[in-house]
């Protein structure tokens, strides 16, 4: 655990990432590695851990995600915040723009800086998959289990749970 | 016909536990995809909105940041019944399944230091990264015939991923010019 001022600073980036998260939490996934990691609070396998117990259990995983590193760095009380300061932000302009909503339904702009953030939130996301494997992938096996999830989620319908728990197999089988 | 169900479907007004228990089965049913839960029991199972009614909120979402799946369940939840339905959604969406998950998470940890459950997490996350990249890839498909659409993607990608630039700095830099240019493009085909 850390001094109380790394949870504040935890908390506060992670604040100001979730109020800007277009495209979800997983745009903002390398901004918080890096930060997470150059401060020291948490190392590239940790981090990737997180990743992957977030993945395989239901519900808010990226909330989750935040919260185990907010509970690394600062408690149980990191835990909380952290979770809050991951949905707080966002719900405040949800609502908020939920009650304008009808005032800007139909303006042209609303469509165009649609178009204009999109093909930036996907590359993020993109990003957050790359900087994760980055993370994962220490040997070429893990690699090939990356490069074999994209194929199987791209190729076929297949539950994501089972790609996730081939992978967690396979691990522990000790091939990777 | 769906105006029909609209007017039926407004006499009645939803209870708050409903709301609750409602969302807390999207939370725990959606692995991966939570929003095809979502649709699923606001729209087919209680009939708490239709499809048109649906589609606008998650749109809506799409625009906004943070976890869609969130502002999905919220505003379903303060159009039904105001702020505290709002409120009411969002807790039975998050209250406890993260409770329950940040437990299991942390016992789990407590034993990461383990080589076989290192291993599993390792196998695990790697596919975990690759599943998010494929959900990348599949988010760019519709756009793949703007080629300035993909451009801005790689900026992104290369700006996050490879310089390891603060996202604000990203946002900022490229936000701008993307929507510009996705600006002056639609002026030109209009």
């Amino acid at each position: 655990m850390n001094s109380p001022s790394a949870t504040v600073a935890l908390v506060a980036h992670l604040a100001l990432l979730s109020s800007i998260s277009f495209g979800g939490f997983p745009s903002v996934l390398p901004d918080v590695h890096n930060f997470v990691v150059a401060n020291g609070w948490v190392t590239d396998r940790e981090f990737a851990n997180f990743f992957a117990i977030s993945g395989v259990v239901p519900g808010p995983n990226m909330i989750l995600m935040m919260s185990l590193v907010g509970l690394q760095v600062g408690g149980i009380p990191g835990a909380v915040a952290s979770a809050l300061a991951t949905f707080g932000p966002p719900c405040v302009m949800y609502y908020t723009a939920y009650r304008l909503w009808d005032r800007f339904r139909d303006m042209p702009w609303q469509r165009i800086v649609r178009l204009g953030l999109a093909p930036l939130t996907i590359g993020l996301v993109i990003a957050g998959g790359y900087v994760m494997a980055r993370a994962a992938d220490t040997r070429w096996p893990s690699a090939m289990v990356t490069g074999a999830a994209v194929g199987l989620m791209l190729a076929t319908r297949l539950n994501p749970l089972w790609i996730l728990m081939t992978g967690g197999a396979l691990g522990g089988l000790g091939l990777l | 016909m769906t105006q029909a169900m609209g007017v039926k479907r407004a006499e009645k007004r939803v209870a708050l536990a409903a709301l609750f228990v409602g969302f807390l089965k999207v939370s725990l049913l959606g692995f991966g995809g939570g929003l095809v839960w979502a649709r699923r029991i606001a729209v087919d199972q209680q009939r708490w909105l239709d499809d048109h009614e649906f589609a606008e909120i998650l749109t809506l979402c799409q625009f906004m940041p943070g976890p869609n799946i969130v502002g999905i369940t919220l505003c379903v939840g303060s159009k039904l019944r105001g702020a505290i339905g709002a409120i009411t959604a969002v807790a039975g969406f998050i209250l406890i399944p993260w409770t329950v998950g940040l437990a299991l998470g942390g016992l789990c940890l407590q034993y990461a230091h383990l080589p076989v459950l290192q291993n599993i997490l390792g196998g695990i996350s790697a596919a975990a990264a690759g599943l998010m990249i494929a959900t990348g890839i599949r988010l760019l498909l519709p756009h793949r015939s703007r080629r300035t659409a993909l451009l801005f993607a790689a900026l992104a990608f290369a700006g996050m991923a490879l310089t390891k630039l603060p996202l604000v700095v990203v946002l900022l830099g490229l936000a701008p010019v993307s929507i510009a240019v996705a600006g002056i493009t639609s002026a030109k085909a209009s």
